[in-house]
C-alpha cells in the first residue's frame, strides 16, 4: 500500500516537473519568435453590433491590414452598454498585441459616463478619421436653414425636438453639445439607434435629428439637411450643398460633432509590438482600398501613430468633458 | 423587380436549399419532441446560423420554426402530449381519431392543414408586411409605446384562472427588462454599480438565454420526475398518405379561413403566439360545425375539422407574427423574437430602412418562408413514420441532450467575447431553475416572457413619447393610432374577463 503511493507521488512529481518544464520552454520560445505569431491570431474587437457604420469601417481596413501581417485577422462584435462591453471583454485579455480594440468618440464617451475605465486603460496605435454630423430635418418642416431653425427654437424653448442615436453615443453627445451653444433651446431626445431616430425624423414624430453623412445619403427619401458640423463641407457629391456651420452663420460655435475612429491596444503592451501594428495599420490606411472607402463614405483623415494618437485621444476627453458635465452624465 | 432577381439567385442557391431542407428536418424533430419549442429550437440553431450568409442562415431558423410549429402536432394526435404549446388545441380531435383508428387521416389533415395555414399566412407577410412598412413612419414613439400595451394585454387572457399571478410574472418579467442600462441617462441599473460596473451585469439580461433557459433548461428539470415512467407506446400502424377528400376540404372553407386570419392576427400582435390562435380557432370551429349543415361533423367528437383549425391557425401565427417583426422591429411572438435578434446580429435593422434600402432581404425572407413550408409538407408526409419514431426516444437519453444544447446555445449566441458569454450561460441555467419553481408554484411562465420581450420597448418608447411631447403625459390620447391600440388593449381585457366570469358561472350552474 505504502509503497503504491510513494510510487503515485513519485509520478506525479515527475508529471509536475515535465509540465513546469514544458511550460518554462514554450515561454522561451515565445521570447525568441517575431511577433506576431503566425500560428496565431489577431482578434479585432468591435464594441457594436454588425452592419453598423462603425463596423463597416473596420471591416474595411482589417481588409487591408491582413494583407500586411503574416497571420489570420478576424473581427469580433461584442456590442452592448454602449460600446462599454466590447471594450471591457479587451480589458480583460492579456495586453500581447493579439487583441485589438476599434476604439475612438464612443470609447471616450462611455469612460466618462463610468461604465469603463477604457479610455485610462487603453493605448493608441493608429488614429483614423473623423465622420462629422449632419443636422436634418423632414422636407414638410418649416425650417430652411440651420439659422431659421436655431431662430424658431430660441423663440419657444423646448418646442423644437432634436433626437439622437442614442445618449451614450458620438450623436448623443453632440446634440448636448449643440443644445449647450444654443442656450439650452432644444428638448433634446435619445433614440435607439440611427434607423429608429431617421424613421422618427422622417416620419415627422421628431422634428430634427443628428446623422452621420451615410445614413442621409442611403435614403431614397433623403431628409432636408440643414448643416453639416465641421469646418469644411462633406465630400459626397449629395451633400456638397449643405453649409458648414460657419456658413450657416455661427463661426464661433464649437461643437465635438462628429465621430472619430482608432485602433488601440491594452495598456502595457511591449513598444516593440505596438511598432510592428503601427507600421502595419499604417500602411493598410494608407492602401488604396481603404483610401477610397474613406473618400466614397465622406471620411475626412485624422491620421496619427502611436503617440499622437494617445495625445489626440486626450484632447477629445477634454472636449467632452464639460458638455457631458453640464448634461449631467461625467460619472468620473 | 432587380431586388426580386437578387433575392431569388441568393435563395434557389444548392447552399440554401440544402440548409433550409436541414433546418426543416430538425425544426419537425424538435416539434415532435414533448417540451421542445419552437423557441428553443430556433434559438439553438442560431449560432450556426451567424456562420452562413443571410438568406441561408436565415432560411435555415425559419424552416426550424414552421417545422417545429407543424411538427407539434404528431405526438399530440398519436399519444395525446403535444410536442410544444402549438398543438395544445390539437390534442382533443387528435387523440379521438386515433382512438377511431383514423390517425393516418388525423396527421395527414394536419400536415395539410399546417401547410395550407403556412401559406395563406405568408401570402398574408407578403401584402401587408410592405404595406405596414409604408406606414411605420406613422409608427412613431406613442403608436409604438401603445402597441406593446396591446401585447401586454394579452397577459390577462393567457394568465388562465390565475390572474393575479399572471401580473406577477408579468410583473416580472418587466423588471428583467429594465436590468442593464438607462436608455436615456446611461446610468447603470444593477445593484452594487460600483462592484459590477465592468461585468457583463451592465449589458442586462439578454432575451435568448432567458428564452433558452425558461423554455429548454427548466424543461429539463419539470421532465426528470417523469423520467420513471415507462416511454410512450405508440402503436405503429401502417401509416398511409391519407387525405380528406377534396369535397371535405371545399366543406371547409369558412373554418380554414377563419382560423388563417386568426392565427395571422393574433401572431401579428406584439408578443402573443400560437398557443392563444390555436385555442381561439378551435373554438370558431366549434361553433362553425355545431348546426351540422354543409357536411361538417361537429368539432369535438375526433373529426378531420377539429384537427384542421387550430393546425391551420398555428402555421397562420407564422406569416403573422413575421409582418410586424419585419416592418417595425417589433416581434410578433417569442419565437419572432430570437428571430429578430438573429436579423439584428447579422446588421439587418427592420423598420422602414429595409423596405427602402434591402429590399432584396425582404423578398429573400419570403421566398425561403416559401421553401421552408414547402418542405414541411413534402418532408412530413413522406416521413412522418419516421418523425413519429421520435417519441419512443427515452427520456433519459433526450434531457442530457437538451440540457447540453441548451448550455451550448446560450454561450455560442452572445458572440466571442468569452465573458459575456459565461455570464450568458449562468443566465441561462438561473432561468431555468426560476421557471422551474414558477412552474411548480403554478405561475405562468408565458407572461413573464411576455414581460421581457416588450418590456424594454414600451420603456424606452413611452418615455421617448413623453419627452417628445414635453412632458405631456396624455399624448397617447392626442394620436389616432395610438388611441385605436389603447382601446384594443382594454377590449381585450374587458372580453377576458367577462369570458372568465361567464365560464366561472357555467362551472358554479353546472354544480348545482
Amino acid at each position: 500500500m505504502l509503497g503504491n503511493s510513494r510510487g503515485v507521488k513519485i509520478f506525479f512529481l515527475g508529471l509536475s516537473f515535465l509540465f513546469v518544464a514544458t511550460v518554462l520552454f514554450a515561454a522561451g520560445k515565445k521570447e525568441e519568435g517575431r511577433w506576431p505569431d503566425p500560428e496565431k491570431t489577431i482578434t479585432m474587437v468591435v464594441p457594436f453590433a454588425a452592419g453598423g457604420g462603425t463596423d463597416l469601417i473596420f471591416r474595411a481596413l482589417v481588409e487591408e491590414f491582413k494583407k500586411q501581417v503574416p497571420c489570420n485577422v478576424v473581427i469580433s462584435n461584442i456590442g452592448g452598454a454602449g460600446s462599454a462591453t466590447g471594450t471591457n471583454e479587451v480589458l480583460r485579455l492579456p495586453a500581447d498585441g493579439y487583441t485589438l480594440l476599434a476604439s475612438g468618440t464612443h470609447t471616450v464617451a462611455a469612460t466618462l459616463q463610468g461604465l469603463t475605465e477604457g479610455a485610462f486603460q487603453i493605448e493608441g496605435i493608429i488614429g483614423l478619421n473623423w465622420d462629422p454630423f449632419i443636422v436634418a430635418t423632414q422636407v414638410n418642416k418649416p425650417w430652411k436653414s440651420f439659422r431659421e431653425l436655431v431662430d424658431a427654437a430660441k423663440a419657444k424653448p423646448k418646442s423644437i425636438s432634436l433626437g439622437n442615436a442614442g445618449m451614450g453615443g458620438a450623436t448623443g453627445v453632440a446634440s448636448i453639445g449643440i443644445n449647450q451653444a444654443f442656450g439650452g433651446a432644444f428638448n433634446v431626445t435619445p433614440f435607439g439607434g440611427g434607423a429608429d431616430l431617421l424613421a422618427a425624423v422622417l416620419g415627422g414624430h421628431c422634428d430634427v435629428g443628428i446623422f452621420s453623412q451615410t445614413e442621409v445619403v442611403a435614403n431614397r427619401n433623403m431628409p432636408r439637411s440643414l448643416v453639416v458640423l465641421y469646418e469644411k463641407r462633406s465630400i459626397i457629391p449629395e451633400l456638397s450643398d449643405v453649409p458648414t456651420l460657419p456658413e450657416a452663420g455661427f463661426p464661433n460655435v464649437k461643437i465635438p460633432a462628429g465621430s472619430y475612429r482608432s485602433v488601440s491596444v491594452k495598456k502595457g503592451t511591449p513598444p516593440e509590438v505596438k511598432q510592428v501594428l503601427a507600421q502595419a495599420f499604417k500602411k493598410a490606411f494608407e492602401s488604396p482600398g481603404f483610401q477610397e472607402y474613406m473618400k466614397k463614405n465622406g471620411l475626412i483623415p485624422a491620421f496619427t501613430l502611436l503617440k499622437d494618437t494617445d495625445a489626440y485621444f486626450e484632447e477629445l476627453r477634454q472636449m467632452y468633458i464639460p458638455i457631458l458635465k453640464e448634461a449631467g452624465l461625467l460619472k468620473r | 423587380m432587380d431586388a426580386f432577381l437578387i433575392a431569388l439567385e441568393q435563395v434557389l442557391s444548392l447552399e440554401t436549399i440544402l440548409w433550409i431542407a436541414i433546418g426543416e428536418v430538425l425544426g419537425i424533430l424538435i416539434g415532435a419532441l414533448p417540451g421542445l419549442t419552437a423557441t428553443m429550437g430556433i434559438a439553438l440553431l442560431l449560432p450556426l446560423s451567424f456562420q452562413l450568409p443571410f438568406a441561408p442562415g436565415f432560411g435555415m431558423l425559419l424552416a426550424v420554426y414552421c417545422g417545429a410549429v407543424s411538427g407539434a402536432s404528431i405526438p399530440a394526435i398519436l399519444i395525446g402530449i403535444p410536442g410544444n404549446p402549438n398543438a395544445l388545441a390539437t390534442v382533443y380531435d387528435g387523440t379521438l381519431m386515433t382512438a377511431k383508428g383514423k390517425a393516418s387521416l388525423a396527421l395527414g389533415s394536419a400536415v395539410l392543414a399546417s401547410f395550407i395555414g403556412g401559406i395563406l399566412s405568408l401570402l398574408a407577410l407578403v401584402l401587408f408586411a410592405p404595406l405596414v412598412a409604408q406606414f411605420t413612419l406613422m409608427f412613431g414613439p406613442a403608436e409604438k409605446a401603445a402597441l406593446a400595451l396591446v401585447g401586454l394585454a394579452i397577459i390577462a387572457s393567457i394568465s388562465g384562472d390565475e390572474l393575479a399571478k399572471g401580473i406577477a410574472t408579468g410583473a416580472m418579467g418587466l423588471a428583467i427588462a429594465s436590468f442593464g442600462v438607462d436608455p436615456f441617462t446611461n446610468s447603470l441599473r444593477i445593484p452594487f454599480p460600483e462592484l459590477f460596473r465592468e461585468t457583463p451585469l451592465s449589458t442586462g439580461i439578454g432575451l435568448i438565454p432567458v428564452l433558452i433557459g425558461l423554455y429548454g433548461v427548466s424543461q429539463v428539470f419539470d421532465d426528470l420526475k417523469r423520467l420513471s415512467s415507462p416511454p410512450s407506446e405508440v402503436h405503429l400502424q401502417q401509416f398511409t398518405e391519407t387525405f380528406p377528400s377534396l369535397k371535405k376540404l371545399r366543406s371547409m372553407w369558412r373554418i380554414i379561413l377563419e382560423s388563417t386570419g386568426v392565427g395571422t392576427l393574433i401572431g401579428a400582435i406584439p408578443g402573443t403566439g400560437a398557443s392563444i390562435a390555436v385555442f381561439i380557432a378551435y373554438d370558431r370551429a366549434k361553433k362553425i360545425t355545431a348546426s351540422g349543415k354543409h357536411g361538417l361533423e361537429p368539432v369535438g367528437t375526433g373529426c378531420v375539422e377539429g384537427v384542421f383549425a387550430p393546425e391551420v391557425a398555428n402555421n397562420a401565427v407564422t406569416g403573422g407574427a413575421l409582418i410586424p417583426t419585419l416592418a417595425l422591429g417589433i416581434p410578433g411572438d417569442s419565437s419572432t423574437a430570437v428571430l429578430l435578434g438573429a436579423l439584428l446580429i447579422k446588421g439587418v435593422v427592420p423598420g422602414y430602412q429595409l423596405f427602402q434600402q434591402k429590399m432584396h432581404l425582404v423578398y429573400a425572407v419570403f421566398l425561403t418562408l416559401f421553401l421552408a413550408n414547402l418542405f414541411m409538407f413534402l418532408f412530413q408526409l413522406k416521413g412522418i413514420r419516421w418523425f413519429a419514431q421520435v417519441i419512443r426516444i427515452p427520456l433519459s437519453y433526450l434531457l442530457p441532450i437538451v440540457l447540453i444544447l441548451s448550455l451550448i446555445g446560450a454561450y455560442a449566441v452572445s458572440g466571442q467575447g468569452f465573458t459575456t458569454a459565461v455570464y450568458d450561460t449562468a443566465l441561462c441555467l438561473a432561468f431555468g431553475l426560476i421557471g422551474y419553481l414558477l412552474k411548480k408554484g403554478g405561475y405562468p411562465v408565458a407572461p413573464l416572457v411576455l414581460g421581457v420581450i416588450l418590456g424594454g420597448m414600451l420603456e424606452e418608447n413611452f418615455r421617448r413619447a413623453i419627452k417628445l411631447a414635453q412632458g405631456n403625459y396624455f399624448v397617447f390620447f392626442t394620436k389616432p393610432i395610438a388611441m385605436v391600440f389603447i382601446l384594443l388593449a382594454v377590449v381585450s381585457v374587458v372580453l377576458s374577463l367577462i369570458q372568465k366570469r361567464r365560464s366561472a358561472r357555467l362551472v358554479k350552474n353546472s354544480k348545482f
